[in-house]
């Protein structure tokens, strides 16, 4: 009970400070622009004006929701070191792995929020264009909230023992590679070296596999989303998550704070 | 470990590598020193003594390398038991962004104090460090002397029976340093054991029981401010009438002793090893043994003495 007393207080006082970011300002802004520009976008074009307006919305919030993930989370550890704010929290009854846990939550709730906002500016925009909307699209950005969910998982882990600057470099070598996992396996299956072969297997083992949340081409045209595939998803998310702060709980529990 | 006492540091050593593939270096090497219940402890060093670095293994912020350290009998790598202790960091950070009572309610919470009873606490405490006025005021806006009051007052504001300062004094005008005095004197008279960490020497030799004096990672002294030096060596003023002038220069030079005074009384400060021979010396000559007084060491001197290696261990 006072462990989840210690984490709400964290989360409750990072969400505070995440909120006051300006590079978190200043990424949405940039996102909800790009999302109101593909509306002017999609004009252009004679056919699938809709599609085109919904598929770069999409990936204006992936891409955007990604970057603020990484630019907040990899410094999200690290700035409570540097300022010596972690001093006076540590040497209060808080465990080490409250602190990982409500720096997490507080700065996942503080992504989900921004979320939210880019999501009901992305309705918005489709309701405006007539573009259509159902359940797909819901499920889509779902497995967005998912996906951020994941990224500041291993921006919190490369936080909890790096700098800013190599966390971030670090965490976006994880996003590049996660989100190539599935082509790199496809490409070694096919190599005839064995050596490419097994180094592609373990890339996609040994990496989250980010492509499995982005169901933006489903929702975009309208297929079907299997329920078993997004519940897979989920439980693949889950996994890499607790995984991804697990070990920064126990990077962080045996760092000495000078 | 004794019933009333409340930390107990045995043969601690601490390890730093500087850099990585760099040779490790020493910095504690196997201190110790314990603290009593409702004593007000000054624990003193050069900078670069090991003081900071036993303050963060005593709040569990560095791990030791050897030895231990307990807090109210429980080991400092606990964490539950911290609901007893308060700590106040050197030249504290604190989220700007809040105000003066949103901070304390934080870390109130972060010590699981009841909802219900935590504005109450905060506005005591605010009072208490005399930060009243400025509760609603962002921490942003704060002087350096409210920053430093602040600070304790995180640290007491769970009502901990043990309070750790480190450097409270550090960085303040006359008038600030005053004021945190008064305040450390003011929790120790409420009941609370203080362990304080500072280099400001007339500020312990003011408010503490008791000091450890720790150079190059070692305790070079523990024990009350007086009675430093062994017996024999303390030094006494004694003084004489009637004691003839050239029996005066002559006992200056004998006794090594330190002449002063004119006229009818002389006082001649000399080791308390030499007392028996001066006094009979003088009287057989027709003086007349006016006072034996001990001479007060000054924590100054203590300390100085500390540094240049001429106390090891002191009086425990």
């Amino acid at each position: 009970m006072r462990w989840l007393g210690a984490v709400v207080a964290i989360a409750s006082n990072t969400w505070r400070d995440a909120i006051r970011s300006k590079v978190l300002y200043v990424l949405l802004f940039f996102a909800l622009l790009l999302i109101a520009t593909s509306a002017t976008l999609a004009t252009l074009s004679y056919v699938e004006r809709e599609r085109i307006l919904q598929d770069v919305s999409l990936g204006a919030i992936r891409f955007f929701g990604a970057a603020i993930a990484i630019f907040v989370g990899v410094g999200l550890v690290h700035r409570e070191v540097d300022r010596r704010t972690i001093f006076t929290i540590l040497s209060k009854p808080v465990e080490r792995s409250a602190f990982i846990a409500g720096k997490y939550l507080g700065l996942v709730a503080t992504l989900w929020a921004l979320l939210a906002v880019m999501s009901l500016c992305f309705v918005a925009a489709s309701l405006l264009a007539g573009a259509p909307l159902d359940a797909g699209h819901a499920i889509a950005l779902g497995l967005v909230a998912v996906e951020l969910a994941v990224v500041v998982a291993f921006s919190t882990l490369f936080s909890s023992f790096s700098t800013p600057f190599l966390a971030g470099c670090y965490s976006l070598g994880i996003y590049l590679v996660g989100h190539l996992t599935r082509d790199l396996y496809a490409i070694g299956k096919t190599s005839s070296s064995p050596a490419a072969r097994e180094f592609t297997f373990w890339v996609k083992r040994a990496l989250p596999d980010l492509e499995a949340f982005n169901r933006t081409l489903e929702a975009v045209h309208g297929l079907p989303i299997p329920a078993v595939e997004v519940g897979w998803s989920l439980a693949m998310g889950s996994a890499w998550i607790v995984g991804f702060l697990l070990v920064a709980v126990m990077t962080f529990e045996r760092r000495d704070f000078r | 470990m004794e019933r009333d006492t409340i930390i107990q540091v045995r043969g601690l050593v601490k390890d730093f590598r500087p850099g990585f593939g760099l040779r490790k270096k020493r910095v504690l090497h196997g201190i110790d020193f314990e603290v009593k219940r409702g004593e007000l402890f000054g624990f003193i060093g050069p900078n670069g003594a090991g003081k900071t670095t036993t303050m963060k293994i005593l709040m569990g912020l560095i791990s030791a390398t050897q030895g231990d350290a307990h807090i109210l009998g429980h080991d400092v790598r606990e964490t539950a038991f911290r609901e007893h202790i308060g700590f106040a960091p050197e030249s504290p950070y604190f989220y700007d962004f809040l105000t003066g009572a949103e901070i304390l309610d934080f870390y109130a919470r972060l010590c699981a104090v009841p909802k219900a009873r935590r504005r109450e606490r905060v506005r005591e405490v605010l009072s208490l460090v005399g930060l009243s006025h400025a509760a609603d005021a962002r921490l942003r806006t704060y002087s350096k002397g409210m920053l430093q009051r602040i600070g304790i007052a995180q640290a007491i504001v769970h009502d901990p029976s043990v309070v750790f300062l480190d450097e409270p004094m550090s960085g303040l005008d006359p008038v600030g340093r005053k004021e945190i005095r008064d305040l450390v004197v003011t929790l120790n008279a409420d009941g609370k054991t203080i362990f304080m960490n500072t280099h400001i020497l007339a500020d312990v030799e003011t408010i503490c029981d008791r000091v450890a004096i720790i150079v190059h990672g070692r305790i070079a002294y523990q024990g009350e401010l007086g009675g430093a030096l062994p017996v024999g060596e303390r030094k006494l003023d004694v003084t004489f009438s009637a004691l003839a002038p050239e029996l005066a220069e002559e006992a200056e030079s004998r006794f090594e002793a330190q002449l002063s005074g004119r006229g009818e009384r002389i006082t001649l400060r000399v080791a308390d090893k030499h007392l028996s021979e001066l006094v009979q010396g003088a009287l057989a000559h027709g003086a007349v043994l006016e006072e034996v007084a001990p001479v007060g060491i000054g924590l100054e001197a203590l300390f100085l003495d500390a540094v240049s290696g001429k106390l090891r261990g002191g009086a425990q």
